[in-house]
């Protein structure tokens, strides 16, 4: 059973048995360190009314509308609260209703994001923000679906048992591009909402922000208040600023990978609204004599840095010395981001590759209470050499920030620019200059020297 | 007398630009290199910017015991601005190595606008230990236990860093 809170109720919400006892056959596990069962299908949740598919509010392509009620009305059965996200006049002063779902009206994260209208038909209603529609509040996905189930604390943990592991079967495997696994090519990552929790449509907020720490709870939060109640959005590619290393594993973005493959160094190739690299260097060390593990100097890198090793067929990575930053409709994240991902081939019934199954488990202990897991499939569309290439994308900057909503401009128009601070959170920079008067913001303490 | 002065701002410049990067993204023209301050704050925030690193912080007064703050009370922030945050790294310079406030001595030639902002040049740039400012009017080079980070010395200053820069 999933459950999601409501108020001071626990809503049971079932999970199609068969379905996901097939799943956990299907994925059993032989490493400590891979190989767990993948997460269930969202597909095989079903609310209370029978509908299955993702918590709303939203119309994605070719899909009937998904909402409980809209304009103002409010679901049967469901007592809202006197006030909410789209309602409220200091969303910091209501910590305490962030863990009820009705503060958000039961919408996903992805329904809030796309309610004005983001990428979806708008949701807001006619009297908006107060008419916003609600999403289903008797749907979640499990959290236990979410965290990793490995059990190690640090990606470090995790990459050193699985080497020791590939070491006692005399690994790691050694490759000459010869016998390298050939997965040059182009592949299409399954990215449908459904696909993953990390794609923000198929969990409620609250069970969101219970795999995040009070800080980052914080500025999930900021982020939700400011598609719904503000419609502030500040998607970092829309100012041509970095895409950050989440940006590769959200729905929008890196949803067409290539794979370059030498036996020293493989490059995952990915495309937002910048060109989004992973370099994989095989058989390499980390210097961990830092804040944290890397391998160039000191300075944390967008996409990090990546060493990894080859177990028979399996790719194991290890990334580190991480730019924090955000994914808009995801978390945010620090510094202190690393991955461990596990690449493995997937075959059909005549043991034909036709994809890749990627598995990312995720550790920051800044902005994570436990590390959590992500599994994609990807599917090979075509060889390097075929069809269009591999753009490369330099983002021109087009839209700017005026009066803190973002606004595309045109050539010869004059816009008052304030320098954002990007390593200081600049979408909240302009969220709480434009968009937070009144409120009460938790400030930092005034420091020595006045400072 | 007037072709020294140009001969050494000339040296200044080709140095400035030779120490700021070979890959430099932007002319160094907008600093005035016939100009020096020697400067000694607080780190507010290091931006490693992999094309010109930048150190931000609020300069201490004379007494070493505030930071120096404009009409509303904000502390005054500066920009110092050098190699790529690649190469600074190396020499110790990142932000883990100079987190918030960090204590620091820098020259730098001021931006010709009165922005507060400057290149460092082939300035040095010393840290002083944590918590622990120099004597009044004096600088983390002159502090035991400071560090060097890069080449060069603090230079003599040409003037005094305006207190009230543009902003």
């Amino acid at each position: 059973m999933a459950q999601a809170r409501i108020g001071n109720r626990t809503l049971s919400v079932s999970i199609a048995t068969a379905a996901l006892i097939a799943t956990a056959v299907a994925g059993a596990q032989t490493s400590v360190g891979r190989g767990a069962r993948d997460p269930i299908r969202a597909t095989v949740i079903v609310g209370s009314e029978g509908k299955g598919m993702f918590v709303g509010a939203g119309i994605p392509d070719g899909n009937r509308p998904i909402f409980a009620a809209q304009n103002g009305a409010v679901p049967a059965g469901i007592e809202p609260l006197p006030h909410d996200i789209f309602t409220t006049t200091d969303f910091y002063k209501d910590r305490d209703l962030w863990s009820d779902a009705r503060y958000y009206r039961c919408n996903s994260a992805v329904g809030l994001e796309q309610i004005w209208g983001a990428y979806e038909v708008p949701l807001i209603g006619d009297d908006p923000p107060r008419s916003a529609a609600w999403g289903f509040c008797d749907r979640d996905y499990p959290r236990e679906e979410i965290v990793s189930p490995y059990g190690f604390k640090t990606a470090k943990a995790h990459y050193a048992a699985l080497l020791a592991e590939t070491k006692a079967k005399g690994g790691p495997t050694a490759y000459t591009q010869a016998t390298l696994p050939d997965w040059n090519g182009r592949y299409r990552r399954q990215r449908e909402k459904t696909a993953s929790w990390f794609n923000g449509a198929i969990l409620q907020i609250p069970t969101y922000l219970t795999l995040l720490t009070p800080e980052y709870q914080k500025r999930f939060v900021q982020q939700m208040y400011h598609y719904s109640g503000s419609n502030a959005a500040q998607w970092p590619g829309s100012y041509c600023w970095p895409e950050g290393f989440m940006r590769r594993l959200a729905q929008y973005g890196g949803g067409e990978v290539s794979f370059v493959m030498t036996p020293d160094l493989i490059l995952d190739l990915r495309n937002a609204a910048k060109t989004l690299i992973t370099q994989i260097h095989i058989g390499r060390e980390f210097d961990e004599s830092g804040a944290v593990p890397r391998l160039g100097p000191d300075v944390a890198q967008w996409f990090g840095e990546t060493i990894g090793f080859w177990d028979g067929e399996a790719l194991i990575t290890w990334t580190s010395n991480i730019q924090g930053w955000i994914s808009h409709g995801g978390f945010e994240f620090s510094n202190k981001l690393q991955s461990i991902e596990i690449y493995t081939p997937r075959k059909n019934a005549n043991g034909v590759f036709v994809g890749i199954k990627h598995e990312i488990v995720l550790y920051d202990d800044e902005a994570f209470v436990e590390p959590v897991r992500i599994v994609h499939n990807l599917d090979k569309q075509r060889d390097l050499n075929e069809g269009d290439p591999f753009v490369i994308m330099e983002c021109v900057p087009q839209s700017f920030p005026v009066d803190g909503h973002t606004t595309p401009m045109s050539p010869g128009q004059v816009v008052e620019y304030r320098v954002p601070d990007i390593y200081g959170r600049p979408w909240a920079q302009i969220w709480e200059r434009y968009h937070e008067e009144g409120m009460e913001r938790p400030r930092e303490q005034t420091g020595r020297f006045g400072l | 007398m007037k072709r020294r002065v140009l001969s050494a701002a000339l040296g200044a410049a080709v140095s400035a630009c030779l120490v700021q990067g070979a890959a430099a993204h932007h002319s160094f023209a907008m600093y005035d290199v016939g100009k020096t301050y020697v400067m000694t704050g607080i780190v507010t925030r290091v931006d490693p910017n992999p094309n010109h690193l930048q150190i931000f912080f609020a300069p201490l007064n004379e007494a070493r015991d505030q930071v120096l703050k404009d009409d509303a009370g904000e502390p005054i922030v500066w920009a110092v601005e050098m190699d790529g945050a690649a190469i600074s790294a190396r020499h110790g310079i990142s932000v883990n190595g100079f987190p918030r406030g960090t204590i620091i001595s820098v020259g730098l030639h001021p931006l010709r606008n009165g922005f507060a902002g400057g290149g460092r040049g082939k300035s040095g740039l010393f840290k002083c230990p944590a918590d622990t400012p120099p004597a009044p009017g004096k600088h983390c080079d002159s502090v035991p236990g400071s560090t060097s980070h890069g080449e060069g010395v603090l230079p003599q200053p040409t003037e005094n860093a305006p207190a009230r820069p543009k902003s």
